[in-house]
């Protein structure tokens, strides 16, 4: 028998290294004058698997509240977040432990139990923004996670893991792919940022049409119950057509942000370590904020039902998972609330990372809104009420933060939504479940 | 001491049931219809029946077959406990076994009266290794592209191949068109890839124009898998025209027009074209061909599978019978190996989540020869088994494996490995418990928590994986077992799920998810043996729900073997779906009991399988035209 064992494990080799970056011109030109007015930012960081729920509600409500010990890494930022305490997802109540409850945590729908055959979600809530408001920076949205998709179907209650593995979902029945390679996402951000020059614009004009002209033929071919695939490739290659013309022609930039990408200082490509692996994706949250390459963005810290391991915090022993069934066990709930802290920390060194940039008189963070959270309360029982979450940033001014808000429990997470699309500049009158804004949230 | 969601008590029925039980006797159509009625008509009648479902639905006993989807799924929800619902007087395990299993088998019976129907395969985006296989042997570019996407996500059978979840998003479309780039500026450096591309140059009285049809005449076959009409090559010269009006240089503008066509759809999809008759009927030949080779080789069709589908021979069982063989003794057939395997086992997992943890075991970081070898053990081995055409009852026990000098030292076996350059195909020692899956590192660490075994994640995984039975999930509000032992003091993990079992409701799952996994207590997480732990001696031991006592893991390996149908079932299906690059229907389900058949008179020979799957109905023929869209958007 002969081969390369190595070639065969590694599945990455050679990889594409930067050569398009040495090539290319670090030109910034844009002919649009910057607006006066900072756009708004938005982030969702998404943290599987719940809480401890004994160590996470601060004390006390309003202006006047103290962080819990989960919660004690944000201290010093009371005035820039706010703690949301009792949403619920009505959406997500019934189902399986965790795919109902995580996939929806951003489309409050109910998804579809299969192994994929027909999945079916709804539309997220930054998804719908990105809809709305994307065409403004170079790339609508950047969806961003640290585990690939986890693999196979869930025999046992019955769903494809792909549920576990997307949070931002562009219609129903389609997830969005994420980048996990922090290299990866800088290189994608340099170069939707980076001003083609015409001629290459041109040339990807004309190969977009080529095949979109493909495409229409064979959608006259294939059967009925193909097209849909069809149509898929049809809208996804017409959106990459419209950035490129976008690109070259500077039209739609309504901002000319005050920082630029530089191609040397793009990340290591394997992290060292989960924390390592963590901070690199969330700090390619702040790059793509503070040069307006986006300004939406998703991040999950490991997909449902996570079990990575934590034995490299100081008392953990377990991977996340076998910590959120602690059985009331009192070592599993120590350990429980330490993996909750330690994303908590993350969370904080984002939020310090944004306040840090400056922008004009105020910072990135005051001109974002950062929420994070997980999609259950006790990951023990799996329930979707009492969610545990934090909106971070001042949304531009139109964030109340430094508030412990207290909601009754039948209040919909869905109505947060609606407030969140309404201070990011694309209002809705209701979505999902709603039954209006969230009082106490806007200014 | 750590408990996961298996180690909770299942009070509730199992598929495992029917997997180590006998079939319960006597239940017939009326039973069924009384369970009904005693336990779902409170809510499931009148204008408004819960859910939609209303027992008249199901009332008649022709519905076994007119709504057998219907069936199927409230066996389902009654099997994993969903209903009837929290507040409703709970069941006993038996009264759902006793359904669940009956409906199961009803249904099955009632699809297969009529015969094999194929389903729709739908057209499918190549997943990310098929892509980059493909782009290597397209364009003879020994660079590994498969880093350049990200992974896909699985469905169907439980494969990253389904169509039905092979998205496409513009991240994705942007890193095709990116990796086509990439992907032409290297082949224009590398001799044999140009060779491929340039079989025409201009000069010597051959115009420009005309060494460009020239290419475009044999790149474009070869990309789209099928022969390609005049239209089809005008419409790419315009687009070389057109470059070449840009200013480009004929080289550059004919790389540029190859770029376009590794992002048509007609490359990145696996298109068939559409049956618009009323009747079923077979794929066209370079259909068959691409299914063929994306099955067995995971890439493109080579020149000789294109060569007999244009020859009209590729659906004749002689052809394929004679073809297989040759296949396999491929070096391409490594691959389709570890993509199965990797994902049936899920030793894929092992890259992950389960990885095994740094402190306890650093050679797993720090030895990635040690690594590889176990991680590529299973693959390798169901590699010699497809190559040399062995029974795949192997994969239960065998006296053959594939070792390494190093990974058989980690297996403290003392197999006459000669050398650790490569894995070698060897008899074990007489006496040796190494002998099919269960003997393995990979699969031993991947069914334990990172640091430390569990009978009941090992029990769990052999009925998912061997027997294709996997338990449902635990019931909410169960204590876990610390919580009932906390009261006596710490104990082991046998006596907490003895004391566990002694609860009736938790036995009906645990006595038959614990034995299998306690008969390997004696391989650690990461698949050493051992004979004591925490100076304790093993306690291998264990009594299935049959009154069968296993001790060992070769017991258990006889034990499995008593039980070959299920897992012969079990590997048949997940092939066929792996195959057919979709989740399987109901009409399949008597296809994989076709197979299963006649695979048991032909000595469950592995490469009989594969002939079988090839030459099945589902794989060979198109369903006749609905007109109708499923799923679809817009």
């Amino acid at each position: 028998m002969k081969l390369s064992r190595r070639t065969l494990l590694r599945g990455a080799g050679v990889g594409l290294g930067l050569p398009w970056l040495e090539a290319m011109m670090p030109s910034t030109a844009r002919a649009q004058a910057a607006a006066p007015r900072s756009p708004v930012r938005m982030a969702v960081l998404y943290m599987p698997n719940g809480v401890n729920t004994a160590h996470w509600y601060p004390e006390g409500v309003g202006r006047d509240f103290k962080l819990s010990t989960t919660l004690e890494p944000l201290g010093g930022l009371n005035d820039q977040i706010m703690v949301l305490s009792n949403l619920w997802n009505a959406a997500a109540k019934g189902g399986d432990g965790h795919y109902c409850k995580e996939s929806a945590i951003l489309t409050c729908a109910t998804i579809k139990k299969t192994p994929g055959v027909d999945l079916a979600n709804g539309t997220s809530m930054d998804q719908l923004a990105a809809q709305r408001l994307g065409e403004h920076t170079p790339l609508p949205s950047l969806e961003l996670g640290i585990a690939p998709v986890a693999v196979g179907v869930d025999l046992a209650v019955g769903y494809t893991r792909i549920y576990g593995s997307y949070i931002s979902w562009s219609n129903a029945n389609t997830p969005l792919a994420r980048e996990v390679n922090p290299r990866g996402v800088y290189e994608r951000l340099y170069r939707a940022g980076t001003a083609q020059n015409g001629d290459a614009a041109k040339l990807d004009t004309l190969l977009l049409d080529r095949v979109l002209g493909d495409a229409k033929r064979l959608r006259a071919e294939v059967g009925a119950a193909d097209s849909a695939r069809l149509d898929e490739y049809l809208s996804t290659v017409r959106s990459i057509e419209q950035r490129v013309q976008r690109a070259s022609s500077g039209t739609k930039r309504d901002w000319k942000p005050r920082a630029q990408l530089k191609p040397e200082a793009a990340p290591p490509e394997q992290p060292g370590s989960h924390e390592e692996h963590s901070r690199l994706m969330l700090d390619m949250i702040a790059t793509a904020f503070q040069s307006d390459t986006t300004r939406i963005s998703t991040f999950m810290f490991g997909n449902a039902v996570s079990n990575v391991s934590f034995r490299f915090l100081d008392g953990v022993s377990l991977g996340h998972h076998d910590t959120s069934h602690h059985g009331k066990a009192e070592d599993k709930l120590r350990q429980y609330q330490l993996v909750n802290r330690w994303h908590v920390a993350q969370y904080a060194y984002l939020l310090r990372k944004l306040q840090a940039m400056k922008e004009g008189e105020a910072t990135v963070l005051d001109n974002s809104m950062i929420l994070f959270g997980s999609a259950l309360s006790d990951g023990d029982t799996h329930s979707p009420r009492k969610l545990p979450l934090i909106l971070g940033g001042r949304g531009g001014g139109r964030i109340d933060s430094g508030q412990h808000l207290k909601y009754t429990e039948d209040t919909p997470l869905a109505n947060l939504y609606v407030s969140m699309l309404d201070a990011f500049g694309a209002p809705v009158e209701r979505f999902a479940d709603s039954t209006g804004p969230l009082p106490g949230v806007l200014v | 001491m750590t408990v996961g969601r298996y180690s909770r008590c299942f009070a509730m029925f199992l598929a495992v049931a029917a997997a180590l039980d006998a079939q319960p006797a006597n239940y017939s159509f009326q039973d069924a219809q009384a369970f009904l009625k005693e336990h779902c008509q409170v809510c499931h009648q009148g204008a408004s029946p819960a859910g939609g479902f209303d027992l008249r639905q199901t009332a008649g006993a022709g519905s076994i077959r007119s709504e057998a989807a219907r069936w199927s799924s409230v066996a389902l929800r009654v099997k994993n406990g969903e209903m009837p619902p929290a507040g409703a007087p709970a069941l006993t395990a038996s009264l759902r076994e006793q359904f669940t299993t009956w409906v199961t088998a009803a249904v099955r019976e009632g699809a297969c009266g009529t015969g094999a129907i194929p389903a729709a395969s739908g057209i499918r985006r190549l997943n990310r290794e098929e892509y980059a296989a493909t782009l290597r042997d397209l364009l003879d570019l020994q660079v590994d592209l498969t880093s350049s996407l990200p992974a896909d996500g699985a469905g169907g059978e439980g494969f990253d191949n389904s169509g039905e979840t092979l998205f496409l998003s513009p991240l994705l479309l942007e890193k095709y068109m990116k990796t086509a780039q990439f992907a032409m500026d290297a082949s224009a450096k590398e001799y044999k890839s140009r060779e491929k591309i340039f079989v025409a140059r201009p000069g010597g009285g051959v115009s420009q124009e005309q060494a460009a049809r020239e290419i475009l005449k044999s790149f474009l076959p070869r990309a789209f898998r099928r022969p390609v009409s005049p239209d089809d090559l005008a419409q790419y010269l315009t687009l070389y025209r057109a470059a070449r009006k840009q200013g480009q240089d004929f080289e550059p503008a004919i790389l540029f027009t190859l770029r376009a066509v590794l992002v048509s759809p007609r490359f990145l999809f696996l298109v068939e074209p559409a049956n618009n008759s009323g009747d079923m009927r077979r794929i066209d030949a370079y259909s068959l061909a691409s299914r063929l080779s994306y099955f067995l080789q995971g890439s493109m069709p080579d020149e000789l599978l294109v060569d007999i589908a244009a020859a009209g021979k590729l659906h004749e069982p002689a052809v394929v019978r004679e073809l297989i063989p040759v296949l396999m003794r491929r070096e391409q057939t490594i691959e389709f190996a570890k993509r199965f395997v990797d994902q049936w086992l899920r030793v894929r997992q092992l890259d992950t989540d389960k990885a095994p943890d740094a402190k306890l075991f650093p050679a797993w970081t720090t030895d990635e020869d040690l690594r590889s070898d176990i991680r590529l053990q299973p693959a390798l081995f169901f590699y010699e088994i497809l190559k040399r055409d062995l029974s795949i009852l192997n994969l239960i026990d065998s006296s053959q494996t594939v070792v390494t000098k190093k990974l058989a030292r980690h297996m403290g076996e003392t197999i006459k490995a000669t050398t650790d350059q490569q894995p070698q195909w060897l008899d074990l020692p007489a006496g040796s418990t190494r002998g099919g899956l269960l003997g393995m590192p990979a699969v031993l660490a991947v069914a334990s928590y990172p640091y430390r075994t569990s009978p009941v994640l090992r029990g769990a995984w052999i009925l998912e994986a061997i027997l294709g039975t996997p338990p449902p999930p635990p019931p909410a509000n169960v204590p876990a077992l610390e919580k009932q032992a906390s009261d006596e003091g710490p104990k082991s993990v046998r006596e907490m799920l003895t004391q566990h079992r002694a609860d009736p409701a938790c036995a009906s799952c645990h006595s038959r998810i614990d034995p299998l996994g306690f008969a390997l207590e004696n391989y650690d997480f990461i698949g050493r043996w051992r004979d004591q732990d925490a100076g304790k001696p093993i306690d291998n031991r264990g009594e299935l729900p049959d009154g069968t006592s296993v001790a060992g893991p070769q017991s258990l390996k006889a034990a499995l073997l008593e039980r070959k149908d299920l897992f012969v079932r079990n590997l048949t299906g997940k092939m066929l779906g792996y195959a057919l690059g979709r989740g399987l229907t109901l009409q399949d389900s008597c296809t994989v009991d076709r197979i299963v058949a006649e695979l048991k008179e032909n000595d469950y020979r592995a490469q009989k399988l594969l002939e079988l799957i090839v030459l099945s109905t589902p794989f060979q023929y198109q369903p006749p035209a609905t007109g109708r869209s499923k799923g679809g958007k817009q």
